[in-house]
């Protein structure tokens, strides 16, 4: 079930150059979202900008005896809303609704590998830790199903990798690729894929062209593949039929939600451009 | 005690004024868990066609200043997958259901209207005579004569109410909402979108997929008040106020500018809660202006000459 509420921040801390981590005071969506889903966040107050904006879920925070009590979300500042977001002081509040879409498929293989691009890390921290069985969501009790997990995470330069630390305490394989070289291998974070070619299954999130160049890959090497979509939407729930992609059809093709039919799809199903 | 909150448009009788807009609350199904809504005066579900649409590619909405630019492009299943998927749904809930149609000529209205007027459990339909954003199709809405006799026509097929949803892109409204009346029609609903474009100058073309759009949002409140208030001076046929509708404030100097009931639009996207707070407002707003029931409130507004 769908949850509006008004959460108070807990605080709203940098991580990495343009990019924050807010933490908002929400045990009731905190106990009920999971890996892969995501919330709409809205400034209350103003009607510009007027609409809330999609965030994936970063991680749940759990209080001393292990209940989710708070949400935390990593944002990039690209524009009005993420601007304004950055501004936000703890105590303050923000509007937010969720959980919303699908989620993650729950996976159960030997190794488990996940491709971020840009600020397309931030659903996988959750997600490590629901595959390698040290957190439950939504109620659901931890149980292992990978034995490995990695993340393959390309950025364009170093002050914009976020959360690595995170990754790797979560006991997260990290392989890093940057544009300009200055973190991990240079070049794209497909190459790094190409040059370690794991099994999978894989999990991408990130820009377009990368999930096109992932999609691509993996078909080659008929490995399973997800990706996670990014679409602007304007509701998140349903309503309002903005954040369509084409999704294949018996007789071709139709544009479906991206909020809820996604925002995490088989990337087989998805028709490229 | 508490006020009166039921309203009658002609032969639409409504258990309070609040109802939700066309094409900004899905099927409702999306909406459940977020509204109860046994609180509704009623459901106007998204537009349906007689033959599926794909709709527009995207990007099909863009927010701009206290506004929203959609131009959606009627994205829809048709009217036989409405019938049989989503209308049991929608009767079996504790409130009106106003089912909206649009035709692509007059001869379609008609079969559509047929079709939704017919089913069991359609409280009243609503014409969808002016969705901007269809391409090739008309704005039935801005022509007098068409927008009489597509009213008439669907009239007269229809056992249920009948609603003729206009559009604010023309000179005069009133005109065209007099015509409705001429055709039979028991309300008009004012108003859809006004068209709009936004430009990503840096790629010199529009931003939306379909070039323009049609803005909703706060931004078009005022309009939408002057477009209420000319309809309710002219005293024509009862007047449901759509656009910009947000809050308790707004929904009360509709109702005072002469509207009975209004639709909740794009504020179910950034408030989805905001219809059902709305109608818990609704008795305290009454008592400010000391009226027992809505239908006293309606069309108070005094105005100098
Ligand atoms: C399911 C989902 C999960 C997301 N998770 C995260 C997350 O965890 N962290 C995060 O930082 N962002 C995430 N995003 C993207 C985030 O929603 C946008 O960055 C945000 O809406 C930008 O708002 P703004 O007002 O700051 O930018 P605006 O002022 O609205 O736009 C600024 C510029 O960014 C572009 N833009 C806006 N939204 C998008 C988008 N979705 N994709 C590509 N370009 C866009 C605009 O075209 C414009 O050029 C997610 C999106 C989705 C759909
Ligand atoms: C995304 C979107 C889709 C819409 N789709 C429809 C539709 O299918 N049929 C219709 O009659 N009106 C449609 N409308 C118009 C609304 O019902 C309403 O008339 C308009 O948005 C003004 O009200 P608002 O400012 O409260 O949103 C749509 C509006 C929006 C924003």
């Amino acid at each position: 079930m769908i949850l509006q509420r008004t959460a108070q921040v807990i605080e709203n801390v940098s991580l990495a150059e343009r990019t924050f981590r807010i933490r908002l005071d929400c045990p009731e969506i905190a106990a009920a979202i999971r890996p892969g889903q995501f919330l709409m966040l809205r400034l209350p107050g103003t009607s510009d900008p007027l609409l809330a904006r999609p965030f994936a879920l970063y991680d749940t925070v759990l209080d001393p005896s292990g209940t989710p009590v708070a949400l935390d979300v990593v944002y990039l500042v690209v524009g009005k809303m993420t601007g304004l977001l950055a501004e936000v002081k703890a105590g303050e509040p923000i509007e937010l609704w969720g959980p919303l879409g699908n989620g993650f498929p729950q996976l159960e293989a030997e190794h488990g590998v996940c491709v971020a691009g840009g600020i397309g890390q931030t659903p996988f921290l959750a997600y490590v830790r629901e595959l390698l069985g040290t957190r439950g969501y939504a109620g659901q009790r931890p149980r292992k199903r990978v034995e490995r997990v990695s993340l393959y995470y390309g950025v364009r330069t170093a002050s914009l990798a976020a959360g690595v630390e995170d990754f790797q305490a979560a006991g997260c394989e990290v392989h890093l690729a940057s544009d300009d070289g200055s973190i991990g291998e240079r070049g794209f974070v497909t190459r790094l894929l190409e040059r370690d070619r794991p099994a999978g299954p894989f999990v991408g999130c990130g820009p377009e062209p990368m999930l096109h160049a992932l999609t691509k890959l993996t078909a080659s090497w008929k490995a399973k593949c997800y990706v996670s979509l990014e679409t602007p939407m304007a509701c998140g729930f349903g309503v309002c039929f903005s954040c369509v992609t084409k999704v294949k059809t018996a007789t071709g093709w139709d544009y479906k939600r991206v909020c809820t039919e996604g925002p995490v799809f088989d990337a087989d199903s998805l028709v490229v451009g | 005690m508490s006020p009166d909150l039921s309203v009658t448009l002609s032969r639409l009788k409504l258990r309070n004024p609040i109802l939700v807009a066309s094409g900004t609350f899905g099927y409702a199904r999306e909406m459940e868990g977020l509204v109860d809504f046994a609180q509704l005066g009623g459901i106007v579900p998204k537009t349906v066609t007689a033959l599926p649409r794909v709709g527009n590619p995207p990007p099909r909405t863009v927010e701009t200043p206290s506004g929203l630019l959609n131009a959606i492009g009627l994205d829809n299943d048709g009217i036989d997958h409405f019938l049989e998927h989503h209308l049991p749904y929608l009767t079996s809930l504790p409130t009106a259901i106003i089912g909206n149609v649009a035709g692509e000529d007059e001869d379609e209205f008609v079969e559509l209207t047929a079709k939704m007027g017919q089913a069991s459990g359609i409280a009243a339909v609503e014409l969808n005579l002016s969705c901007p954003n269809v391409a090739g199709g008309i704005d039935f809405a801005t022509d007098v004569e068409i927008t009489r006799r597509i009213v008439k026509r669907c009239r007269d097929v229809c056992p249920v109410p009948l609603i003729a949803k206009l559009t604010p892109n023309v000179t005069n409204v009133v005109s065209i909402a007099k015509a409705a009346a001429d055709g039979g029609a028991d309300a008009v609903s004012l108003v859809n979108t006004l068209l709009g474009l936004a430009v990503d100058w840096k790629e010199k073309r529009p931003v939306l997929g379909n070039g323009t759009g049609g803005l909703s949002g706060p931004a078009i409140k005022p309009v939408v008040l002057r477009i209420v208030w000319q309809v309710a001076r002219a005293k024509i046929l009862p007047i449901v106020a759509v656009g910009g509708i947000a809050t308790i404030d707004d929904v009360m100097e509709m109702i005072v500018a002469g509207a009975s009931a209004v639709q909740i639009g794009t504020a179910n996207f950034y408030d989805p809660m905001a219809s059902t707070r709305i109608v818990s407002e609704l008795p305290a707003a009454l008592k400010v202006l000391g009226c027992d029931s809505v239908r006293e409130a309606i069309g108070a507004m005094h105005v100098g000459a």
